[in-house]
This record gives C-alpha cells, structure tokens and sequence, in this order.
C-alpha cells in the first residue's frame, strides 16, 4: 500500500507538499509518456495484456451486477492475483486445502445473479471445478461433505434463517462420502440462492406489515402466509400457466382481498414477530423443494 | 439482492450509475503513468490495490480536483479525509479564517478552487463579513454541502434568483398554481418587506430540480421535513439549514453527527501513549504551550492536552480569541 501511495503522490500534477512528493519518479515517467504518444500506449496495454484483463473484468462486472462494483472489482483482482501462476507458484507448494477451495467455490457462485442463468451456470461449473480440484495426481471430485459444507456457507453468508437453511440442507444434502454429479450440485447451489432471495423477500414483506413497529397483527400475518401458501399450491411448476396463476394470486388485489378479510373477521388476533414469520413463510419454500435422490 | 432493477438496466447504463468506467479509465491511465514499476509489480496485484484504496476511500489523496469531485464516492472520502486529517484543528478549538481553511484543503488537493472554499464560508457567515474565524465544525459542515451538492446548490441559486424575480422557473414542469400565477404579475421589488421567498413554492421547484437532476441531491423527504417550518426563506438561511442538518448529514454517510466529530477514542489513546513518552523524555513538553506539564498524564482539558497543537494555535492566541466561545459567532442563530 505504501509504495502504491508514493505512486499517486507522484504522479499527481502539481507538487504536492507532502513528502511524498520527493521520490522523483514523478518527471521521467511523464515525460516518456508524453514522448511516446497514444499509439504506444494503446500497444503498450495490448503487450501487456492490461486490455484483455480491463475487458474481462468489466464482463464479469456486468455479469454479477453487484451492489458495490468497486468492492467486487478489488476482490477480483485480488482472486486474480492469488491464482496467477508466480503467486500460484507460492501456493501450489502446499495444495490448496479445502478451506481455500470452498472460499474460492463460494466466490464463483455468488458471482452472478442466478437470473443471469448462463453466466450463473457457467460460475457453478467453475465452482464445481474447483471443489473437485483436491489432490495433486487425480481429481478428487466433489464429494457430499464438501457440497453440504458449500451450500451451507451460502446460507450463513446470505443471512438466511438457521432454521430454514437447516431443513433446505436436509432435503438436498448428499451423503458425505457420495460424489457429487454436476446437476446435482448446480441444483442445491441454485435452490440455495432462491431460498436466500425468497427470505429476503419475505422480509420486505413483513417489514411492510409491521410498519416499522416490529410486530405485525397476526391475523393478517396468517392471511398473507395463506395467500402465499396458495400461490405455490399444489402440483408442479413444469405448466407455464401454473405461474401465470401464482402470479394472479400474489397480485396485489389478491393479497389485499386476504387481509381484508382476515381483519373483517373481528376475532382479537394475536401478534406476530418477525422471526416467527420469517420462519413459516420460508418452510412454505422448504416443503416446495424437490429432495435429491 | 434487495435492489434488483440494478439486475434490469442495460450494461452501459448500469457502468455509468455505478461510476464504474471512471475508476477503470483512472486505474489504467494511472498504469500507465507508472508503466516502468508495474511491469514487475504486476498488473492484476496493481489493479488489486488500486480497487482496494477506492473501496477504503484513500484513492483521492494528493489527487487533482477534476478527480477529487468525479463521483459521489470520492466527494465523501474527500471530506471524510479532510475530517479525519484535520480534526485535531476543531479539538483545540481554533478558529480559522476561509483562506487557512483553504491552505487545509490544498494540502490534500493542491489545485482545490479557493471559490468553493469561499462559498462554503459564505453558508457559515451568511455571506457576510468574509474575513471572519469560523469554528472547524461550522466550516465543516457547510463545505460538506457546497462540496457534496454543488451542482444542486448551482441550479438552486438560479431557481431563487428566479423565485425572487417574481418568476417561476417550473412552469413547464410544475403546473402552475395560483399562487404562482399570481407572483408571474408582481413587479419584481414587491416583496422587498418580505426576505427571501415563499418556502412551499421553493420546495416544489427543489423537487422537480430533484427529479429531473442526474446529479446528488438531498433526500426530498428531508429538505420537505426542513423547510415545512419556515414561511419565508432565504437563499443562504436554507443553506445554513442544510448545513447544520443531521439527517442530510446521516444520508450523506461521511461525516459522524457533530456531537462525535471529535470523538476519536484509538486516536486519543495513540496520543495519550505518545504524550507519556514525550514527558518522559523531557520534563518540558516541545508541544506544551501552557507551561503546565504537571496535568500532561491526566486528561482534564483537551485543549491544552492536545500534543498535536498545530501552528495555528499560538496564532490564534495572539488574535485574542482564546476566550471566545467554540463555535463561531455568526452560526448561532
């Protein structure tokens, strides 16, 4: 950081009184820029492979389309750092342990929103590479206990509710000495990240119903979830009407046509927390998920 | 997650909201101003920190203005850095005037236009009496807003010299209201018993501007909550108002709230060792202006305690305003 720091002091255009300023590189790189034109430096950055790594940087910016591009871009660069062959020199003397893998496996997968299916496809298949990547002769494969342990970081990062987390683990687990084939694993990863999106979802939604007070009345808590619980219904997705009628019964006319007449009911409701909520809507997602044979 | 329509925008777009380009164009025009040590520092371990240092918000350091107000990120390091470099200014309680308060600023931007300094100091003196002491928080928070909203603050002179003129400078945008209409008609000088101008009118124009602005802005819901208390107003009262406003403080997200400016308790504890040692060494504190060094140890008064008494303090005594309050006079009202 400090030589990186002494750098910008130099190359800032007027002098500066920090005593930075003082290391003298600023001049001569100036003026060989000045000398050498734009041709040059446009060859410049092509030799040196600085366009190729800017394009495919900005790519995978705009794949992942992250909150704050400048955080993903850091740790980008620095994943790049890390797996370039004179770091990985350092690296590969020790393999890379699990630890590492299942670090840089979750960094691929939360690359992409999963909505960008092909890029997010192409991440998973990154991951799975890497996960498998084990000893140093043959190709040790993903096995179930590093799968788990994946899917169970995604959670842990994403905020999901323990519990939910737990029983979406328990539907879509393997079994710890089982290898796991790709669609498999690209199944579990994905159902996570929806299951995270779902929470969070969940969560706007009880923060609209509580109005900031942090408890909501219960009945209309229960409408909503029932309304929910509709929506995903029976039978399976695999009809494209199917969606088109959850969609109809989440509208906005649907779910206020519930509360309304959850609150019509003049029984006294009791309460809800945002916890307790947040715990029934995602089981409803839970009990959605297909189990893994 | 929880702002999916950045997941919607086309690709160029979604660059440009984030400033992404702007940092990639500086990181490789700075590659290439120091293309010699990269070569064996390495481009991606270069690129690396150049994010990082964008991340932590020292990346604006010691760079030109053009840079410095490039983007909303690097205004709120910028001040942020100002704060945290200069802080120990308002701690001794000294009172500068703009022009050392642009020296300040030169320190950390070398080409930082003295016009911004001075319409900054003109929110705090309500443009009057130029050459006046300000307090560092006072300065502080007004610079903030000049600095942060400047383009807002640009088009928002122009709507109340407008308003003042008796025109309403919405009347494509906001339809016109009666009131509106009926101002159109006044001779300019009408209102002259009246200061300034009328606070709904104004904010209406504000929210338009805020809607249609590319620019930063204050949160509307805020400047409505502020100006709902005034009937009338002047350009430099609502300036004064924005300044000294928490909320717009807390959105802006750079500064602490004014009661914690000076709070700083890793720094107080890093002085309070390096004091220890300095008496230590020798029995008359270099830094202790007050002779008193029996009270070093113990923090009683942090204004006398304060080892990083800078220049301007043995100044400051000589213009006598050692007794005055801290915070400049003109600000309290």
């Amino acid at each position: 950081m400090a030589a990186y720091e002494k750098r910008r002091a130099a190359a800032a255009p007027a002098p500066t009184p920090a005593p930075a300023a003082g290391s003298g590189l600023a001049e001569p790189a100036r003026a060989a820029v000045a000398a050498d034109g734009l041709g040059n430096e446009a060859e410049f950055l092509l030799r040196a492979g600085v366009t190729a790594m800017v394009r495919e940087a900005l790519l995978k910016v705009l794949e992942a389309r992250p909150e704050e591009p400048v955080s993903f871009l850091a740790d980008y660069f620095e994943r790049l750092v890390l797996g370039s062959p004179g770091a990985a020199g350092e690296a590969a003397a020790e393999l890379p342990g699990p630890p590492q893998r299942l670090a840089r496996a979750l960094w691929y997968v939360r690359l992409a929103h999963h909505s960008h299916r092909t890029a997010f496809d192409s991440n998973a298949g990154a991951a799975y590479e890497v996960l498998g990547a084990g000893g140093r002769r043959r190709k040790a494969g993903v096995d179930g206990r590093l799968y788990s342990e994946l899917l169970r970081r995604i959670c842990q990062h994403g905020g999901a509710p323990a519990e939910a987390a737990a029983a979406l683990l328990g539907r879509v687990r393997c079994r710890d000495h089982e290898a796991v084939p790709f669609d498999v694993f690209r199944y579990g990863v994905l159902t996570c990240f929806v299951l995270l999106e779902f929470a969070a979802k969940a969560d706007a939604l009880f923060g609209i119903l509580d109005g900031g007070s942090g408890t909501a009345d219960g009945r209309v808590c229960q409408a909503v979830l029932r309304a929910l619980e509709d929506a995903l219904g029976t039978g399976h997705f695999s009809l494209p009407s199917r969606y088109l009628e959850a969609g109809s019964k989440l509208g906005p006319d649907g779910l206020a046509l519930a509360m309304d007449r959850a609150l019509q009911e003049r029984k006294l409701g009791s309460s809800m927390s945002r916890e307790e909520f947040l715990k029934k809507a995602t089981a409803l997602f839970v009990a959605k998920v297909k189990p893994v044979e | 997650m929880l702002s999916p329509e950045r997941l919607s925008l086309p690709g160029p777009e979604y660059l440009a909201q984030r400033h992404v380009l702007t940092y990639m164009e500086d990181a490789v025009s700075q590659l290439l101003e120091n293309r010699e040590d990269i070569s064996q520092y390495g481009i991606a371990r270069f690129f690396t920190e150049y994010f990082n240092s964008v991340r932590q918000g020292t990346h604006i350091l010691f760079r030109e203005f053009s840079f410095v107000q490039a983007t909303p990120h690097n205004r709120a390091s910028f001040l942020r850095t100002f704060w945290r470099c200069f802080r120990t200014v308002g701690k001794n309680g000294d009172l500068l005037t703009a022009q050392e308060y642009h020296c300040l600023l030169q320190l950390l931007c070398p080409d930082f236009p003295m016009e911004l300094t001075q319409k900054a100091a003109r929110i705090v003196l309500m443009d009057d009496a130029m050459d006046c002491l300000m307090s560092f928080s006072d300065f502080l928070f007004a610079f903030q807003i000049q600095f942060y909203y400047s383009e807002f603050l640009e088009s928002v002179a122009a709507i109340y010299q407008d308003l003042l003129a008796g025109k309403n400078p919405n009347t494509v945008i906001v339809p016109t209201s009666s009131s509106g209409q009926h101002r159109q008609r006044q001779p300019p000088n009408d209102c002259s018993p009246l200061d300034g101008v009328e606070a709904s009118l104004f904010y209406q124009c504000l929210e338009s501007l805020c809607d249609r602005s590319k620019y930063s802005c204050p949160p509307s819901a805020l400047v409505k909550e502020m100006l709902s208390s005034a009937q009338r107003l002047t350009f430099y009262g609502f300036l004064m108002a924005l300044a000294k406003d928490q909320g717009i403080n807390r959105a802006l997200g750079a500064l602490p709230d004014k009661g914690d400016l000076f709070l700083d308790p890793a720094m107080d504890q890093e002085l309070e060792k390096l004091v220890a040692q300095v008496s230590g060494l020798s029995v008359s504190g270099p830094t202790s202006s007050s002779g008193d060094t029996a009270n070093l140890p113990v923090r009683n008064s942090p204004r006398i305690n304060s080892p990083w008494k800078p220049l301007h303090h043995r100044r400051k005594m000589d213009a006598e305003s050692e007794g005055s309050n801290e915070e400049t006079d003109s600000s309290e009202n």
